[in-house]
């Protein structure tokens, strides 16, 4: 067909996949701090202490895993925190304590996640909410009705132990020392892995993400994309409060708020664009794991918590300017 | 001395070559046109002498000096002002406030005028001829001729000595078009260099005093306006005679009309009837902005219409999503105009890219069959002869042309018997292009029905069984077959239409 | 080429300007049906005096102050996370450093100004050379000014001159409270800078960067430049705050953050920039705390605060865009 290919003369440069180069990066950058920790603490990288970061890391990792899919859709959820707080009261309160009410309220918990994340999305496709605001404003709704229904936290319902087996769920041991609540996230990973890798459904997120215009054009249902993916992201998010109150045994006034920001450094870092369409949970694994024990090894450096926060602004700061800068219009 | 010149210019894209080695001068008191294909390098140029973009290589002078360009503002600070394709208007700003913008009147602190800024950019209008704007009302509001005339405004009242233009009069109607003829005519009596780039013959060979022909990325010849004419043109344009330029349009027989539109109106469009047949390839002509883009949307169900009834094979349909369109018992492909922004992306795989509208089909209870659709997407490749490392290269490391036929692909994929091809050899490389002329005579051919617009006459004449030209959202004037001719779609789509409204 | 256009007139021009201001001629209108109740509540209570009003502009201020350098950055189409702690920094800088004394007073207030500057020359820079998105550029930088306000201040304490507390927080001429004061102060600085080139380049760069790079606007400048202002406003803030609170706590501010930009958006500011004033965001700030107050008034359990913050906040903003729909505009 073609006589004189036009491009022959230059081959068309060789792509380095980006993304997988900065998930490489981050892994590298997660096994560095975990290695700088060995050495200022030995005890460090014995097995249980590498498992207990790794679980603290999990919890990151939980409600990123919604906020890496909003985020790849080009959207954003800034409800996490108080959906957080929401899961683990509901779940102390309505439990109160029972073993046998927690399989009820366990996946009624769930789906009051899933419940805020119908709404953000509702509000995001139908009423053109950007989403900044959308879950902005979520995040108020859910502050004001946790905060009114506990009465500022100090019911006696509020105060309610975990149910066992949740606390026993997160905190517990496989023979071996693996914590259950490692296999937990192993199992998020992996459907997050199917979902984004396997899955049509996987294909339009980063479609809608990359283009949404061009998505439509090909036939894409973005609305119904959208709301699935905040779905999940409430879903993920409530999940996280369960695990947190398991975890702590009760739920903790505030327990979400270092969330909001962590869920969107751990994503970012993990090399998914905040702009949406390029990324993975992988990514976000990483670096889940790096802010995780960036703050660990800066507690063993005895850091108090005024120059952890700074290094740890650094920290993304050094990450953005490796592999998050756009690329220049000319 | 020449006023501005390239020397040995050189600009690549990922591996496409736009400019290779290029050379152009021009003169002050000079009109200059520059004339090629498609992909052939002129805007480029003009982006470059502009400081939109950096050369590879190569020399800029502007007055004997050589100059570095590094961005617009540094070009307006030479004295060159361009009047680009896409408009720099800014869309929530008013008229005022875009014409006078870096330059509005102050008090002596230093604020702007308001009423001052008014009434300066009504003089301003009014100077050029152009009376009849609102220069208080907000430039979103304003259809696209009367905003591709406000920037030429805003660009000629700044007074520059070299006045570059691209495509200026794309969506100008007659009266707009002799109102720049004008302009260009004073400006250039006045002493400023003009150079602009058109795919309308006439306008070029009425209005330069020389013209330039680029072809492959380079200059072929510069000639006296008097000393060439379009046959000659052409053939340098494209190294081939004209009839061997374009395939041979299949001949039709006695076709069955696959898609009858009646009385459909949505968006721009008020009110068109038109039958398609199959094997057919029907042109969609006129001025831009005169409907096309909203006729070829709501054809695919991505525009509501708001009268008439589409018929597939003489049953009813309502098209409401695209997805409709591309059900198979629909079978509508679109291949949008922007390929960058409504078609692509960019990085997401090659398979990815192109397997999107088909995806149900090719896979289980939502998890993507992989064998399949390395087949599916091998066998395009190769069909359309993509040059790719395979099909989980990255679509963003491809060439502008092979970018193209992977759009192209992911719709031949989906099997449509109606194809909507909307300027789909725009911003291509020319040998992808004559690539995608014999891809389109094969597939009508092969009986699929295709609806054709092009931003390039010369192409729609060679192309297409029939014409229909819009004017103001109707399809006003019908041509076929002979009638069909570049100089024909033009006079067609300038006669009588889109008068600036009082 | 045709007969001249009519000189339009005055019902014409107002219709225009409110065809394209309907999003902040909307947050004013809110701003006034919550003033109205506010004053009717207050009233019916028997609270409505010089205290109670210097009070409700009192608690304003912080936000209203933050909101305008909000603004700046949303107008060129960014986001600025990291205004929580500057006033965080430099409510605790005034607290720790602010000694009873005019000179003190006027240098400790000019440093602190300067700081929050420089923190948001910092933040533009990353942004316009950087070429790295604002949310996260801001985010990151929220981290390590809340950190260094941590550090300068450890615990919750320190003490602000009450002179300059009376300063901003008081009354003039026993009624005027001087916040009033500041406040009118605040209107005519915007209405002076909106006449600006610097605001014209804010705009034009949120309308869209690339026809207005293309136009010579210097773009990297402007956005510098924007998030500069914010850093200094996000620091006159802190200094509000600490003449309101009278103490030091390095974790005040945080909450300013977002409910600065919830104040943006109330006042019909668009967060794809290129449109919106500041004005706007500064009835947005009255209507944010007007609610507090509202909801005080009407006995609804103060805990549901945030409840409603939010709820409007949502319902604000489709309204805007049910507005610009009708209106037959996009974004």
């Amino acid at each position: 067909m073609a006589d004189q290919p036009q491009a022959a003369a230059g081959r068309p440069p060789r792509s380095i996949d980006p993304v997988r180069r900065s998930i490489a990066l981050t892994f590298g950058a997660a096994l560095l701090l975990f290695l700088i920790g060995g050495v200022i603490q030995p005890g460090f990288l014995r097995p249980t202490n590498v498992f207990s970061v790794l679980v603290v890391a999990s919890f990151i990792g939980f409600v990123a895993a919604g906020q890496s899919l909003v985020i790849l859709t080009g959207g954003i959820d800034l409800s996490v925190a108080w959906v957080i707080n929401a899961g683990g009261v509901m779940l102390t309160s309505l439990a109160a304590g029972s073993d046998l009410s927690a399989a009820w309220v366990v996946p009624a918990t769930l789906c009051m996640g899933l419940g805020v994340g119908l709404a953000n999305s509702l509000g995001i496709v139908f009423l053109e909410v950007p989403p900044v605001v959308m879950t902005l404003g979520m995040n108020g709704i859910m502050q004001g009705l946790v905060l009114g229904l506990t009465n500022g936290f100090t019911s006696s319902s509020a105060k309610a132990y975990a149910p066992r087996v949740v606390s026993q769920a997160v905190n517990g041991v496989l023979p071996g020392g693996v914590p259950v609540d490692l296999l937990l996230w192993t199992a998020v990973a992996a459907a997050l892995w199917v979902v984004l890798s396997r899955l049509t459904f996987g294909r339009w997120i980063y479609a809608l993400g990359n283009n949404p215009v061009a998505a439509y054009l090909a036939g894409g249902h973005t609305r119904r994309i959208t709301v699935l993916v905040y779905m999940l992201a409430g879903g993920f998010s409530a999940f996280t409060g369960i695990i947190l109150a398991g975890y702590a045994g009760q739920a903790t006034l505030g327990a979400g708020d270092p969330y909001l920001f962590a869920s969107i450094a751990a994503v970012v870092i993990g090399g998914t664009s905040i702009l949406g369409g390029r990324g993975h949970y992988f990514g976000t694994i990483a670096g889940a794991m790096i802010l995780t024990v960036l703050t660990d090894v800066l507690t063993l450096m005895s850091i108090p918590e005024a120059g952890r926060s700074i290094l740890y602004g650094l920290a993304i700061l050094a990450a953005l300017l490796i592999y998050g800068r756009q690329p220049e219009d000319v | 001395m020449p006023r501005i010149e390239a020397i040995d210019v050189s600009k690549s894209f990922g591996g496409v070559h736009a400019l290779q080695g290029a050379s152009f001068e021009a003169d002050g008191g000079e009109v200059h046109a520059l004339v090629g294909e498609n992909g052939a390098g002129k805007s480029t140029l003009i982006k470059i002498l502009s400081g939109l973009l950096r050369p590879d290589g190569g020399q800029l002078r502007v007055d004997g000096q050589e100059v570095r360009i590094d961005r617009p503002a540094a070009a307006q600070r030479l004295g060159i002002g361009t009047v680009f394709q896409e408009l720099t208007l800014l869309p929530h700003m008013t008229v005022a406030e875009n014409l006078l913008l870096r330059r509005e009147p102050r008090d002596r602190f230093g604020l702007i005028r308001p009423r001052e800024l008014s009434r300066q950019a009504a003089e301003l209008l009014s100077g050029l001829g152009l009376r009849e704007f609102d220069v208080d009302s907000v430039m979103s509001g304003l259809p696209l001729a009367q905003r591709q005339l406000l920037e030429i405004a805003k660009v000629v009242s700044r007074a520059p000595r070299i006045l570059l233009f691209d495509e200026p009069t794309s969506a100008l109607a007659e009266r707009e078009v002799t109102w720049l003829m004008d302009v260009i005519r004073r400006l250039r009596d006045g002493g400023r260099t003009i150079v602009f780039t058109s795919h309308r013959w006439n306008e070029v060979h009425d209005i330069s005093d020389r013209i330039t022909i680029f072809r492959n990325g380079q200059r072929v010849g510069t000639f006296a306006a008097a000393d060439i004419d379009e046959n000659r043109a052409v053939e340098l344009m494209t190294g081939r005679h004209m009839s061997a330029v374009f395939p041979p349009l299949p001949p039709l027989g006695a076709p069955e009309a696959i898609l009858e539109v009646r009385g459909l109106a949505a968006g721009r469009v008020q009110g068109v009837d038109l039958t398609l047949h199959r094997g057919e390839i029907l042109g969609i002509g006129g001025l831009q902005g005169q409907g096309q883009r909203d006729l070829f949307l709501s054809l695919f169900g991505a525009q509501r219409l708001r009268a008439g009834t589409i018929a597939i094979q003489g049953r009813r349909v309502a098209i409401r999503h695209p997805r409709e369109a591309i059900s198979a018992g629909i079978g509508i492909a679109l291949v949008p105009e922007d390929r960058k922004v409504e078609g692509l992306f960019l990085p997401m795989s090659v398979r990815q890219n192109m397997t999107l509208p088909v995806l149900g089909a090719l896979s289980r209870l939502g998890y993507v069959d992989l064998r399949r659709e390395t087949d599916t997407v091998g066998r395009m490749i190769d069909q359309l002869a993509i040059r790719t490392t395979g099909p989980d290269q990255i679509v963003g490391a491809l060439s502008g042309g092979n970018q193209q036929k992977v759009l192209i692909g992911r719709w031949l994929v989906t099997n449509a018997r109606i194809l909507l091809l909307y300027d789909v050899t725009r911003g291509v490389d020319v040998a992808t292009k004559h690539d995608i002329y014999d891809l389109v005579t094969a597939l009508s051919a092969d009986g699929r029905a295709i609806l054709y617009y092009s931003s390039d006459t010369a192409e729609m004449a060679h192309l297409c069984h029939r014409v229909l030209v819009m004017r103001e959202g109707r399809a006003a004037t019908e041509l076929r077959g002979r009638e069909i001719t570049a100089d024909a779609l033009v006079r067609a789509s300038l006669r009588l239409g889109g008068e600036v409204p009082a | 080429m045709s007969a001249p256009a009519a000189r339009p007139s005055a019902g014409d021009r107002f219709r225009r300007y409110a065809l394209r201001n309907a999003s902040l001629l909307l947050s004013y209108l809110v701003l006034t049906v919550m003033g109205l109740y506010y004053v009717g509540y207050a009233a019916g209570h028997g609270q409505l005096s010089v205290f109670s009003v210097t009070s409700v502009f009192n608690n304003t201020m912080p936000l209203l102050v933050a909101a305008i350098g909000q603004t700046m950055v949303v107008l060129t189409g960014g986001i600025d996370l990291s205004v929580g702690s500057i006033i965080s920094l430099s409510n605790s800088l005034a607290a720790v450093h602010m000694q009873d004394s005019a000179g003190s007073v006027l240098a400790w207030s000019g440093l602190i100004l300067l700081i929050g500057a420089a923190t948001g020359a910092a933040n533009g820079a990353l942004v316009a050379v950087g070429r790295i998105q604002p949310i996260l550029v801001t985010l990151a930088s929220l981290s390590v000014w809340a950190g260094v306000a941590l550090f300068v201040l450890p615990q919750p304490g320190g003490a602000i001159p009450p002179g300059f507390t009376a300063l901003l927080a008081g009354n003039a001429w026993q009624i005027v409270p001087a916040s009033a004061v500041v406040l009118g102060a605040l209107i005519v600085f915007w209405i002076v800078f909106r006449r600006t080139g610097l605001a014209v380049a804010l705009y034009a760069v949120g309308n869209d960067e690339r026809s207005a790079r293309a136009n010579g606007v210097p773009v990297a400048a402007a956005k510098i430049a924007a998030y500069t202002l914010s850093g200094l406003f996000a620091a006159l803030a802190g200094l509000y705050l600490s003449a309101v609170t009278t103490s030091g706590d390095a974790t005040t501010g945080a909450v300013y953050t977002l409910t600065s930009i919830a104040a943006v958006v109330l006042g019909g500011v668009s967060l794809f920039g290129g449109r919106g004033s500041a004005t706007g965001s500064m009835a947005g700030a009255f209507v944010l705390t007007l609610i507090v107050n509202i909801l005080f008034f009407a006995n609804i359990n103060p805990l549901l605060q945030e409840f409603f913050q939010g709820l409007v906040l949502i319902l604000a903003m489709a309204a805007s865009v049910l507005v610009n729909v009708v209106l037959g505009r996009t974004g």
